[in-house]
Parts: C-alpha cells; sequence; structure tokens
C-alpha cells in the first residue's frame, strides 16, 4: 500500500475522444436538475478517465455528486452537457436500443440492493445480460469458476428469496461479471452487508482486478471499502476536489473530514 | 381519520384512476338502462288522462274452452249494443281496429319508426270518451276532412290545410288535414299513428262487430253493475280497470325489452364487482409493508379495516358521481341508438329519481363491499412483515378458492346435465351460473397451467420470456380477475352471436329454403299487416308475366290444450294458421310430406307441422280442438309437413280457404306469393299503394331475420359498453401487476434488456392471460347455449349453430382486446426511467 508521497492530486485530462487507455471517461460533464432557484448542479464541468484494469472509488459525502457520476458515466442517466465515453463511443448519442445492447455487453452493474430478479434462479440471474442477448453462449466454464470462488456453486439453483444477503449480493457481482464486461460499475456494493460479508465481497472485486484485469469503479462512503482499491477520486458540490492512489483507511478518513 | 384517508388517496390518484374509470362506466350503463326502462313503463300514463271520462267499458266475453276462458280472444259486441245503450241514456260508442296507414307528402308510409299501429278513430267531439283534444286547427267536422296526432304529423312533414292520403283496407283515400290532435296531454297514443276522421265514414262501419264499446254517463249514470244487466253475454269492466289492463298490455309489449335492459344492467354490476375486488386486492398487497407499519407503530385492525374501506368509499363516491352525470346523457344516446335501429320504443322524458338512486346505492356499495373482503385479508397483516422484505404469493392456488370451483363444477355440471336432458330452463340457468362460478374461481389454476405449458415457447424469446411464464404462474391469483373480466365480455358476446346463428337458421332456414316463388308481396315494417284486399290481389293477378298469386290469410288460433303447446318465439300457446289455396301453394312450396296426404286438405282437415305433431303427438287421424273468433272448433289432421311456411309468427297449421270462414277470419290477406317471370316495377305498380312492398325471393328472405338483426345490433350496442368496462378492468389489472414488479423491471433493463425485449414479454404475458379468458369465455358461451336451446326449445334444437371462422375470430378479437388494454401499460413501464427505480430503493 502506498504512503502519504502518493497523496498528489493528478488530474488525467482525456483529449476529446479517448485514449486507448481509459475504459471510461467524462468530458467536461454537467448535470443539472431542477429550474431557476432550485437549479441543483449535480455534475459542475467534471473531467475524469478510468483506466482499463483499475479498481477506483468515488467518494464524497451524500448529495455530493458521486452516484450521478457514475450513472451518467453508464449511461443510464443523460448528462446535461459534455460527452460520457464508453470505450470510444460517446454514450450520450446512443439510442435507447443501442445502450440496452452496450449495458449486455460491455459493462457490469452492482448496486446496494441487489436487484436481482425474483422471478429467477441464481442461475438464470447470472446468465441474464447473456440470455438477453440472442446471439451470445454463455460460458458455462467461466460461469463455474466464478460460482466457486464467490462460494455459491450450491446455490446457483436456488431463487433470491432464498438466498442470504450475501450470497445475493455475489449473484449480482456473478452477473455483473459473466459479458466479461469493459467495465463494472458498483453502486454502495457492501452498504446492505455486514462487515464480514463485505470484507469478502471486496476482496474478491480487488482478486477480480488483479487476476482478470477488470476495471470496476466504485460509489462507496466506507473507508474500508476504499481502502481496496487503487484509485480514489473525492467529489463534493459536483466536482472533483482531489484524488489519491493506493489510499489507506486513514487517508480517506482524514480526507473525508477534511471535505466536511 | 377522514382527511389523512382523503389525502391518502388524492395521493394514489392515478393509481385509483382507472378504478374510477370503471365504477363511473358501470354506474353510468346501470343509470342509462334503468332510466330507460322506466321511462319505457311510463309511456302508458297518457291512456289515464285520455279515458279520465271513460266509466265502464263492454267487451265481448271471453272464448272458453275445455277448462276456462282462453286468454287473448274475445268475441266482438255486437253493434245492437251501442243502440241499446244509447237508448237507455247513456253515453256509448264502439271501437274496432281500423287500419289506417297515413302517407306522407312523398306518398310513403308516415310514421312507421314508431307506430307499431296505424287505425282509423272516430273524432268523438265533447262527449267525455273522447280520448283526444285538437291542439291546433280544428276538429274534422264531415267527410274529407281528417285530424293525425301531433307526432305523425311531425315525423310526416304534414300540414294542416293540405289533402293527406291515407290507406285503409279499402284501398287508397284523401282527406283535408283539418287538425291536429293531442292524446291525452302527449303527442300520441302509444305506440300508434292514428287518424281522426268523422264518426260517420265508412271506415268505421263494422263488419262483425265491436271490438269494445266505451261508456260514460249519459242523462243516467253508468256502473258496471247497470250496464251489466243491459248487456248479458258481454265482458263489463270499470274504465280504471279497463285503462289498467291497457296499460299492462303496453307493458307486456316492452316487458321482454325492460328485462333485457335489467339483464345488462346486472351484468355491469357484475363485471363492476369484479374489477373493483380486484383493484383493492392488488393495490393492498402492494401495501403490506406500509400496512403491516401502520400496525407496527400502533394502528388497531379495526382502525386499518376503517382507513381502506373509507378509501373505497371516496372512490365509490367520485366514481358514481361521473357515472350519474354521465348515465343521463347515456339514456339520450340510447334512446338516439333504438332510434336509428327503427326499434319502435316508445319513452317519456321522466327522470326517474330512482333509477338515480340504485345507480348511487349500487356504486358505492358495490365498491364498499368488494374493498371489505380484501381489506380484511391485507389487514391481517402481521407488524413482523413490515421488517422483512416483501415476497409475493406463493405460487399454488389457494386450496379453499380450489375446492369451491370444483364444487361449482360439480353442481354445474350437474345442473347442465339434468337441465339438458328434462329440457328444465331453471336448472339449466343455475347450471349455467354454476359453470360460471367454476370458471371465475378457476381462473388462476387456468392461468398456472397455461403459463407452464407455454413456458418453453417462451424461453426461446430468451430470459424475458422466462420471466413473463413465471410471473404468470406467480401472480395467477391477482391478475386472474383481468381473465375473469374478459370471460365474462367473450361468453356474453359469444352467447348472443350463437343465439342469433340459431335462431336465425331456425327462422330462415329450411322453412325459407322450400320457397319456390320468384316475389312475395307483403305489408310494409317488421310486422306487416293483413294489407292486401281482393283489388290488390287482383291487379296482382292481371298483371302481364304473373302465372299464379297465391294469398295467405294469416292469423292464429289457441289450443284448447294451450299447456301442450310450446313453440319457440313470440306468441306461446297460440298457433300460427294459414289459411290459404292449397292447391295453389303447393306449386309454391316444395312441402316435405312425413305422414298424410295434401291432397285431403279441405274445411276442417289440415296440414300441422312435425314440431306440432311431436310437442302434441298428433297423428294423422286425429283431432285438435283450437279456439279461435268464432268461438271453438275442431280440426282433423290431414297432413303431417317436416316444415310449413317461413314468417313470423310461422304457422304451424295451414288449412283451405273454406277454414277462415269457419275461424271467423275475415281480413284481407297479409302476404301474397307471386309465380312467374313478372317484372318487379310493374308488380309494385300494378299494387300502386305505398303500404305494400313487392320483394324479390332474396329480400323476402333476409327481411325474414330483420327483427332479430335489429334486436342483435341493439344486444351487441350494450355489450360493447360490457366489454369496455371488462377492458377497462383489464388495464387497470394490468397495471397494477406491472407498477408492482417494477422494481424487478428495472433490474433487468440494468442487466441489457432493451424496452422492447421489456414490451413485448409483458404483452405476452397478458396475451396468454386473455387467452385463458378469452377460450374460457367462448366455451362458456357455447355451452350455455347449447344447454339453453334444448331447454327453451324443448328438445326441438339440439345444438346451437356453431360457426368456426366466428368462433375463431371472437378469440382473435377477444387477444386483441386484451393486448390492446395491456398495451399503455405495458409501454409505459417498458419505458420507465430506470433511474427512478433504482433511486427509489
Amino acid at each position: 500500500m502506498s504512503s502519504a508521497g502518493s497523496r498528489k492530486v493528478e488530474t488525467e485530462t482525456p483529449s476529446s475522444g479517448a485514449t486507448s487507455e481509459h475504459v471510461a471517461s467524462l468530458v467536461g460533464a454537467s448535470k443539472v436538475f431542477g429550474e431557476g432557484d432550485a437549479v441543483v448542479r449535480a455534475l459542475d464541468d467534471v473531467t475524469i478517465g478510468f483506466r482499463r484494469g483499475q479498481f477506483t472509488a468515488v467518494m464524497g459525502p451524500s448529495g455530493s455528486g458521486k452516484s450521478t457520476l457514475m450513472y451518467c458515466q453508464s449511461g443510464l442517466d443523460r448528462l446535461s452537457s459534455g460527452q460520457a465515453f464508453v470505450g470510444d463511443v460517446d454514450v450520450s448519442t446512443l439510442s435507447d436500443q443501442e445502450l440496452s445492447v452496450l449495458r449486455r455487453s460491455k459493462l457490469g452493474f452492482i448496486f446496494q440492493s441487489f436487484h436481482l430478479v425474483p422471478a429467477l434462479s441464481a442461475h438464470e440471474n447470472i446468465t441474464l445480460p447473456v440470455d438477453l442477448d440472442s446471439g451470445a453462449e454463455v460460458d458455462e466454464d467461466f460461469l463455474a469458476e466464478l460460482a466457486e470462488v464467490l462460494g455459491i456453486a450450491n446455490r446457483l439453483e436456488n431463487r433470491p428469496s432464498q438466498l442470504s444477503g450475501g450470497q445475493r449480493q455475489r449473484v449480482a457481482v456473478a452477473r455483473a461479471m459473466i459479458p466479461r464486461p469493459d467495465v463494472i460499475f458498483a453502486d454502495e456494493p457492501t452498504g446492505a452487508l455486514d462487515s464480514k460479508t463485505s470484507g469478502e465481497l471486496l476482496t474478491y472485486l480487488r482478486q477480480a482486478v488483479d487476476e482478470l484485469g477488470q476495471t470496476i469503479v466504485m460509489v462507496t462512503h466506507d473507508a474500508v471499502a476504499a481502502s481496496h482499491c487503487d484509485r480514489v477520486v473525492y467529489v463534493q458540490d459536483g466536482r472533483l476536489v482531489g484524488e489519491a492512489q493506493q489510499p489507506t483507511v486513514d487517508d480517506v478518513l482524514n480526507k473525508i473530514r477534511e471535505l466536511s | 381519520m377522514i382527511r389523512r384517508t382523503f389525502k391518502l388517496a388524492w395521493f394514489k390518484r392515478s393509481r385509483y384512476s382507472l378504478t374510477i374509470i370503471a365504477i363511473a362506466l358501470s354506474v353510468a350503463f346501470i343509470v342509462s338502462t334503468l332510466l330507460l326502462t322506466t321511462s319505457i313503463a311510463d309511456v302508458g300514463q297518457p291512456l289515464n288522462d285520455a279515458y279520465e271520462g271513460v266509466d265502464v267499458v263492454v267487451q265481448g266475453p271471453s272464448i272458453t274452452a275445455g277448462d276456462g276462458p282462453v286468454a287473448g280472444i274475445k268475441a266482438p259486441v255486437a253493434p245492437s249494443v251501442v243502440d241499446a245503450l244509447t237508448n237507455a241514456g247513456f253515453e256509448a260508442v264502439g271501437f274496432t281496429s281500423s287500419y289506417a296507414q297515413i302517407l306522407d307528402p312523398g306518398g310513403n308510409a308516415a310514421g312507421q319508426d314508431q307506430a307499431s299501429s296505424n287505425v282509423a278513430e272516430p273524432w268523438l267531439g265533447d262527449s267525455p270518451l273522447n280520448g283526444y283534444e285538437i291542439s291546433t286547427g280544428a276538429a274534422p267536422a264531415g267527410p274529407g276532412e281528417a285530424a293525425i296526432d301531433s307526432t305523425t304529423a311531425d315525423a310526416a312533414g304534414l300540414e294542416i290545410g293540405s289533402i293527406i292520403r291515407y290507406v285503409t283496407d279499402n284501398g287508397l283515400q284523401e282527406a283535408e288535414l283539418v287538425g291536429i290532435a293531442t292524446f291525452g296531454g302527449a303527442d300520441n297514443d302509444p305506440y300508434t299513428s292514428t287518424l281522426l276522421l268523422d264518426q260517420d265514414d265508412p271506415v268505421f262501419v263494422p263488419t262483425q262487430g265491436f271490438s269494445y264499446v266505451l261508456v260514460a254517463d249519459g242523462t243516467e249514470t253508468a256502473t258496471v253493475e247497470g250496464i251489466a244487466e243491459l248487456t248479458p253475454n258481454a265482458e263489463v269492466l270499470s274504465g280504471s280497470d279497463w285503462i289498467a289492463e291497457q296499460i299492462d298490455l303496453l307493458n307486456s309489449f316492452t316487458g321482454f325489452f325492460s328485462t333485457f335492459l335489467t339483464v345488462f344492467a346486472v351484468i355491469a354490476v357484475v363485471v363492476g364487482m369484479v374489477i373493483v375486488t380486484n383493484t383493492f386486492t392488488v393495490s393492498l398487497a402492494q401495501r403490506t409493508e406500509e400496512l403491516a407499519l401502520l400496525r407496527l407503530v400502533g394502528t388497531t385492525r379495526r382502525q386499518l379495516m376503517a382507513q381502506v374501506v373509507l378509501e373505497a368509499l371516496f372512490l365509490g363516491l367520485a366514481g358514481t358521481a361521473v357515472g350519474v352525470v354521465v348515465g343521463l346523457l347515456g339514456v339520450n344516446v340510447l334512446g338516439w341508438f333504438l332510434d336509428i335501429l327503427g326499434l319502435s320504443i316508445e319513452r317519456s322524458n321522466a327522470i326517474s329519481t330512482i333509477a338515480i338512486a340504485i345507480g348511487v346505492l349500487v356504486g358505492v356499495g358495490v365498491t364498499v363491499v368488494a374493498a371489505v373482503w380484501p381489506a380484511w385479508k391485507a389487514t391481517e397483516v402481521a407488524p413482523i412483515e413490515a421488517l422483512r422484505s416483501a415476497e409475493l404469493e406463493p405460487p399454488s392456488a389457494s386450496r379453499k378458492r380450489l375446492m369451491a370451483g370444483a364444487a361449482a363444477l360439480a353442481i354445474g355440471a350437474a345442473c347442465l346435465v339434468y337441465g339438458m336432458v328434462q329440457t328444465d330452463i331453471l336448472v339449466t340457468g343455475i347450471g349455467i351460473g354454476g359453470a360460471f362460478l367454476a370458471l371465475y374461481l378457476g381462473a388462476d389454476t387456468m392461468i398456472r397451467i397455461a403459463a407452464r405449458l407455454v413456458r418453453p415457447l417462451l424461453a426461446r424469446a430468451g430470459p424475458t420470456g422466462t420471466v413473463a411464464s413465471r410471473n404468470l404462474e406467480r401472480n395467477a391469483g391477482r391478475t386472474s380477475a383481468a381473465a375473469s373480466a374478459l370471460m365474462i365480455g367473450v361468453s356474453l358476446i359469444g352467447f348472443f352471436t350463437l343465439m342469433a346463428a340459431t335462431i336465425g337458421q331456425f327462422i330462415a332456414g329450411d322453412s325459407a329454403d322450400a320457397l319456390r316463388v320468384d316475389y312475395v308481396v307483403q305489408g310494409i315494417g317488421s310486422q306487416p299487416e293483413p294489407a292486401l284486399n281482393d283489388q290488390t290481389l287482383s291487379a296482382l293477378r292481371s298483371s302481364d308475366g304473373v302465372d299464379e298469386v297465391v294469398p295467405l290469410y294469416l292469423t292464429s288460433v289457441t289450443s284448447t290444450n294451450a299447456l301442450e303447446v310450446e313453440r319457440v318465439g313470440p306468441g306461446g300457446g297460440s298457433l300460427g294458421v294459414a289459411v290459404t289455396e292449397v292447391e295453389a301453394l303447393r306449386a309454391a312450396y316444395d312441402f316435405t310430406v312425413n305422414d298424410g296426404s295434401l291432397d285431403d286438405v279441405a274445411g276442417t282437415l289440415v296440414v300441422v307441422d312435425q314440431a306440432l305433431s311431436d310437442s302434441m303427438t298428433l297423428a294423422v287421424g286425429d283431432t285438435l280442438e283450437v279456439t279461435a273468433i268464432a268461438g271453438s272448433i275442431e280440426l282433423e289432421v290431414a297432413a303431417i309437413v317436416e316444415t310449413t311456411l317461413p314468417g313470423a309468427p310461422q304457422p304451424a297449421i295451414i288449412g283451405s280457404l273454406d277454414l277462415g270462414t269457419a275461424l271467423g277470419y275475415n281480413s284481407p290477406a297479409t302476404v301474397a306469393y307471386i309465380l312467374g317471370d313478372a317484372d318487379e316495377a310493374a308488380l309494385t305498380q300494378a299494387v300502386g299503394l305505398p303500404t305494400i312492398d313487392v320483394l324479390t325471393l332474396d329480400d323476402y328472405i333476409s327481411s325474414l331475420s330483420s327483427n332479430l338483426d335489429t334486436i342483435l345490433a341493439l344486444v351487441y350496442a350494450l355489450l360493447a359498453v360490457a366489454v369496455i368496462i371488462a377492458l377497462v378492468g383489464i388495464a387497470n389489472t394490468v397495471s397494477l401487476a406491472i407498477s408492482e414488479r417494477l422494481g424487478e423491471i428495472a433490474a433487468i433493463r440494468a442487466a441489457g434488456a432493451s424496452s422492447r425485449q421489456i414490451f413485448w414479454s409483458l404483452i405476452s404475458e397478458f396475451t396468454i392471460l386473455a387467452l385463458v379468458g378469452v377460450v374460457s369465455g367462448l366455451g362458456l358461451a357455447w355451452v350455455a347455449a347449447t344447454a339453453f336451446f334444448r331447454a327453451l326449445s324443448e328438445g326441438q334444437i339440439n345444438s346451437a349453430q356453431t360457426d368456426i371462422a366466428t368462433g375463431l375470430l371472437i378469440i382473435v378479437a377477444g387477444l386483441l382486446g386484451g393486448a390492446a388494454a395491456s398495451w399503455l401499460p405495458a409501454r409505459n413501464a417498458s419505458k420507465a426511467d430506470i433511474l427512478d427505480v433504482l433511486r427509489a430503493d
């Protein structure tokens, strides 16, 4: 883990259009809610890139715009101005149909409240993104390997209602991993889990980055979770206000205290 | 609490808007049909005012035969009775129903839409017996002057001072129109177009006597007892009793129609109730967590119940208020529709407060009652449920529901079998009810089975298809109401379509196919008057190309053993009789003789049809005692034929011309069959009367079912309303079912499903739901129609007239309807913003 020296602010400014090392990036991204006096700038001219094989934590106080950043980057939400790239594709130019295809093939999502489909078994939930693509085949070996590593191999035929919270979240992780996406977006993935279960989940995400070269962008307010990341970016009032590489729990706690 | 409940309901107004629409439509339907029914029942009222001055009425004696008086047939009153009464110091006038069809300036029959009888009546001046008053112009003061009722004048565009033409049994006549009359304060005598002529007009000369004699005080006071002493052998009753009898007669005329409208009002209530119950079941199930939370903080179950019921009350009131307003407008739409169809249904403008009160009571009452059971179930929730993540109901049918369904099925099937074997209409009705209940209760099980059957097919569409089939199975208990609503709609449409096809076949089928004529000549209108007098018949006979003219004199007799005779269609125990030149008729109609010989028909030797022979177990040589105007008469069966002549009432008995005399029938002919290579226009010209139609054979055959077609048009219009209510119910169920699944849909969307995939998954799910409703509805319709016809026709009709193409059409239409009703909710859900849902968590 790195020391205080790595806390220097590093600004990565992708040229218009992204460089190949950035799997995802925002350029001059702004998101405005409301009108007139009630206007809220959830994102204010943010430019940021996410490198392949990097595990990034996005942190900030409630209402800072960290979730908005993730939603806009992933194409779930539309920017008011600026561009959001996944690879070299500007997601703001895509139709609903194209966005759907992008999500099932290039992106993975993990949510705080899991969002599994109750009507489907764990196995069917995991293969959902691949099955939605009529041309694609499920890589059963990869699935077996994921299930083995995640410890849900013997629960695959169960429905979500028959699984514990931790098991549900691991199913969600497997679902995000199965299409071998370019980037996984995790929105407070440990928010609904106890500390032991969250520890296991974060260890697994770390492993995915290290062993499979997976890119992960994780929104969190948990300093311990952030300490598993390669890089942490801080957001306040819709702007990037700091960034650190290889953060420790103390680094993160100090920075948060500073911000608030 | 009222305030809080109202706030909560207002908050959920979009969820409840479809429910309110459903309630409003049901209430509107009930209110408008009831208003129409009461206004129809009200049309007899003018008789009270018109005949206020009538103290006593003398009628001919009822003709008795066998066990007692025979309903509906009375002997005429001799003209001498009127003279006797007048001489004794009373005011007395004899009436006979003299046919008089008024023509409009263009020479066409006037007032055909409203009037089912066209009569001439003597103008009685200042006499208290005069039911009419001149509202404009003057009274007819002598020969060549006439007044007509205000309705007919308006309809035909006839003005005072013009020469009007009219047709009587004696042919075309002319008179100067001098006045417009009202009847008891109304614009016309109900269902009648009246021509008022001078008392001495030849049309009033009785040939056989009067139908009835009206009596009022003259120099002597008229009492029933006093008059009865003067008129032995006659039936004497008080004026008020007679008026009541006349009003009853009018109401029996429209009774079928009122019953019919009431049936539809009941259907609307049932459909409305199913929808409201379902809405509350689903919306309360969605709020398990909210309700549990309220319980957790100390709300008692009673308070919770009160809140839910109060909410239902708000909904009921809102829906009812809208419904009553729409209903008040709707009755005019219905009336307008009746006019377009040319149905002779008269209505008053009175607005019955009772009809509105019933609508309000049903609208509010049904909503509250429908909410009670779901509310009771929902408030059973344990407070702990608030803390658990709510899991939807388990994917198995409620055992109680299944058992109740099985019981209904067993009872229904038993009743149907009994009803069909014994041809018992009541038991058959119970059987149909049982079958309906079984399908209603079993709908969720059928949906589960259907879901499992189609799963492999749906799974081919990918995971969205799998999700669709699983959800279908899992939510069957709740969504089955949508299928039930559709089942009701489809079974009604199916039933009436089968009814139409079957009756149509019965009326026009075999018996019409045997007609071998070139033209049929008869009076205009749906129930032609006997309008072909000897002059007309001879004009036809002397037309170019006419080889033969076969006149049919149609009358009816009552069988002395009336109870043994059950014939399909109007008429009940009375039997249609056609009197004609039998030898000539044999060339015009291809009889299938089952027994006996047509050669023998003469005098009281008659032909009967197989159906009559079956129902009265008559064989050739047997006698049949019937009662006619002339009294009781014994007929002997000379031949039995498979079917007799088409037309309504279909004659069951055919006799020679001399039978007419024996029966006392002396009116003109009703129908004439024309054989020969004649020209239609030439025939029309030979007849020379706008009150008589010359029809080609094809036109005649299609005219046979035109009455039925009119009624059917009305049935379908009413059904359309019921079906729209059902579709609103489906849309409601679907949108509620979808709204509880937004989280799941968002999850699938986040995993990469396109909105199109979501949309089609939802549509396929609800189309299968619709399929269950449509197929069970059609099945029910077929079973009901078959059983119903067997029972009603005493076994004469053994199966409903089935038509695969129509069945398929109904299935496709039902599926399209179901898909259409779920289209908007499915589209909205598939386009919903994923983030909105994710953020809500």
